[in-house]
């Protein structure tokens, strides 16, 4: 298990005898001296994909940036498939960080295609100098997705080019070159104009289909409805309700979890 | 002040003029480079041209060889008109100068930041009625000053420094001043480096002002860092 | 105007101007070579190896470069261990105290100019560089300064044009290079105009190819943002329009010598 202790300078060697993908324990994140995430705790499963739904400035995107760490969390354990990382400053600290992102793929809200680069050249990229595959082999790999994704004639174009629901694509096709275990995304359709969504949720479904561990930030209701076996709804940095589908939204239990159901569907913008 | 060796005295005065000469081409760099923008602007085409015309030249040439030409040109015409030997004042020369390098600069910082007004200001005085000539005057001038602001401190910042390169033909300013002294005294190190501690005082205090001048003008537009 | 006298003193004069070239030259790539690491201290977050750069840039973009060229023309031989050390042998040639002072200069700009760039990468760009598990050094190298420098080149190209007609101050120095030729020439002659004219107009051709060049340069990096105007061209999410080249003018961003 990726046991990660920040800032404590505890090495220690853990293994756990659960089976999850991912497991947070109690975790605290504050920016200033305000607190965004209150002791949170979470078990993923393999194969699980789970939605996280809720109102803006609930730290839904934060929990995803605390887990590979684009955010340092304050406290709490994070972990990931059975290894273990000690969240210290310094090289060694910064050489596991690295590791565990490679293990977490993430896909943004705003793409985050390097620019500079064609696509071919945006989903190799990190393949070959990160994982130190040839070119030969990360050519192969992204050929693979790019057909995964429906983009394989865009292989030479640049992301300029391209419309948002293709860049999007193109970037889940980088983070999967990868070959992470645990898939994170972070409001992949909210910065796409309504026509292009349906793209994006298509193949994030078939990822979805073929088992894949994943953690999905959304506000696409049906969507989360459809392609998720757990939804996680979060209130002020703290899980306000979770459980499968149809009981989260047929039976909430949460009054919040109502008014923010019954708003959604009054078509209130977020 | 054993450290100045005496010439504690020559310095400042040298300082002093320093200031006239910056603000002195400060003050007539802003009017040509106002009377430029406004042709690359606003003007029929020959003027266009010849405007084009000077701040391509003028920012293509060392602002040393600008001073040395009208340093030795100008004496050189001069001697020639009045028929005897006149030597050009080099603070003249000097303000001569640099008023013309600044004025190209500034021709350029005035066209971006009057074509930087928005367009919106300008129809709105259109649709109250306002002619050309009173919009330019009441609505567009004004503003422009606050997009003006950051690439105006910039040249600023530049001009006082380029102060220095009058010493060249002997003007006494600051630079001349600890020349002179670090002949006299042998020790250049001491007084070069009192010049360019006084220079950077200059700049600094330059800086914060323009800091200030640019909060009060509102927001100073960053076109860029 | 002189014609004759033109003529005779073209080759001088040219010569002169190679002499430029070289300063200017060397000068900017020396510059180049010390602001790189410096630009990525100056762009760290730790204030204990940004301050210490911006000392260093803050000293030397707000002095005149005339006078960080006598301090150290005149001044190094002031300094008894540089007198008594190797040092001297360079330190007392004007050439290496033209190109020591010019270097310093230039890096000092470019420092800040650089970081100027480095900050303007897209945060998202190189967020998703950590994401994929890219060290700092893998990051910066692959993603960040390419970006850094594409951003900063009309800042840049407008600081090797001023490097270039900074290097006539080397002529107060003793160096001939094409504004000392030039003087040396109108002493000799006492016609200014002729001579400082066609100082000026090779000036003027030295900058024009520069300029040309870099803007060639520009267009070049920048074919990747050409857009394609189909349904739906790509769209920057970030700034919810097309997507944007940092408004460059790099007069507006003259940097005071």
């Amino acid at each position: 298990m990726l046991k990660i202790k920040p800032a404590t300078g505890q090495f220690k060697t853990e293994l756990s005898d659960t089976k999850a993908a991912l497991h947070v324990v109690n975790l605290r994140k504050r920016f200033g001296q305000l607190e965004v995430i209150k002791g949170l705790s979470l078990t993923a499963n393999q194969g699980d994909v789970i939605s996280i739904l809720g109102s803006s400035g609930s730290g839904k995107s934060t929990l995803l940036r605390c887990l590979n760490f684009l955010e340092p969390p304050n406290e709490g354990e994070i972990w990931i498939g059975g290894r273990q990382i000690q969240a210290r400053a310094g090289a060694t600290g910064q050489r596991e960080i690295n590791a565990l992102r490679i293990n977490l793929g993430m896909v943004f809200q705003t793409f985050n295609l390097w620019l500079h680069k064609t696509v071919l050249e945006n989903i190799v990229e990190a393949p070959i100098h990160v994982l130190g595959l040839s070119k030969a082999e990360a050519h192969l790999r992204a050929e693979e997705l790019l057909l995964k994704v429906g983009l394989a004639d865009k292989r030479h174009a640049y992301p300029s080019q391209l419309s948002g629901g293709q860049q999007q694509r193109i970037a889940i096709a980088r983070a999967l070159a990868m070959e992470p275990e645990i898939l994170l995304f972070d409001e992949p359709t909210s910065a796409l104009d309504p026509e292009l969504v349906g793209d994006v949720l298509k193949v994030i479904r078939a990822l979805a289909d073929e088992g894949r561990t994943m953690l999905i930030v959304t506000h696409e209701l049906n969507f989360a409805r459809q392609v998720s076996n757990r939804i996680v709804f979060l209130h002020e940095g703290q899980i306000e309700e979770e459980g499968p589908p149809d009981a989260f939204f047929n039976h909430p239990s949460s009054p919040r979890v109502r008014q923010f159901l019954s708003s959604q569907r009054d078509g209130y913008h977020r | 002040m054993t450290l100045l060796q005496g010439f504690g005295d020559q310095i400042i005065a040298g300082a002093i003029t320093t200031l006239q000469v910056a603000l002195t081409s400060l003050v007539l760099g802003i009017a040509v480079g106002l009377c430029g923008a406004m042709a690359k602007v606003n003007g029929i085409g020959a003027l266009r041209w010849l405007a084009d015309g000077y701040t391509t030249i003028v920012r293509g040439i060392p602002e040393l060889l600008i001073i040395l030409i009208l340093y030795f040109g100008g004496t050189v015409a001069l001697t020639a008109l009045l028929g005897r030997y006149v030597e050009v004042d080099a603070f003249a020369a000097g303000v001569f100068a640099l008023t013309i390098v600044f004025g190209a600069y500034a021709t350029e910082v005035f066209r971006a930041a009057l074509l930087a007004v928005p367009r919106s200001q300008i129809e709105a005085a259109h649709a109250l009625a306002l002619s050309r000539a009173l919009t330019f005057r009441l609505v567009i001038l004004p503003q422009m000053w606050r997009y003006a602001l950051p690439g105006l401190g910039n040249l600023w910042l530049t001009l006082l420094k380029d102060t220095a390169l009058i010493s060249v033909v002997g003007l006494e300013d600051l630079m001349r001043k600890a020349s002179v002294a670090a002949g006299a005294t042998h020790d250049p190190l001491t007084f070069y480096l009192i010049a360019a501690a006084l220079y950077l005082t200059f700049t600094s205090v330059s800086l914060v002002g323009l800091a200030l001048l640019e909060q009060r003008a509102g927001r100073g537009v960053r076109i860029s860092e | 105007m002189n014609w004759y006298l033109v003529i005779d003193a073209m080759p001088r004069l040219l010569s002169g101007a190679l002499l430029t070239l070289q300063l200017a030259a060397l000068s900017v790539l020396a510059g180049l070579v010390i602001a790189l690491p410096l630009s990525l201290l100056r762009s760290s977050s730790s204030g204990v190896l940004s301050r210490p750069v911006l000392a260093y840039t803050f000293v030397f973009r707000g002095t005149p470069l005339l006078v960080q060229l006598f301090v150290i023309y005149y001044g190094a031989g002031q300094i008894e261990w540089i007198r008594t050390t190797s040092a001297w042998i360079i330190l007392r040639e004007p050439y290496w105290c033209a190109l020591i002072a010019f270097s310093l200069n230039n890096a000092a700009y470019t420092t800040e100019i650089l970081r100027g760039g480095i900050r303007a990468v897209p945060a998202g760009e190189v967020e998703a560089a950590k994401a994929l598990g890219m060290s700092y050094a893998l990051r910066t190298r692959r993603i960040v300064l390419p970006i850094a420098f594409r951003l900063a080149l009309p800042a840049y190209a407008n600081e090797v044009v001023l490097m270039l007609k900074a290097s006539s101050l080397a002529s107060t120095i003793t160096i001939m290079e094409l504004t000392g030729t030039s003087r040396k020439i109108v002493a000799q002659t006492f016609s200014p105009y002729e001579v400082f004219i066609s100082a000026a107009l090779i000036y003027l051709a030295i900058t024009f190819v520069v300029v040309k060049a870099f803007a060639r340069l520009e267009r070049h990096l920048a074919h990747h943002l050409e857009r394609v105007e189909k349904n739906n061209g790509g769209t920057d999410p970030v700034h919810k329009g097309p997507v944007q080249e940092l408004d460059r003018d790099p007069v507006l961003q003259r940097e005071a010598r």
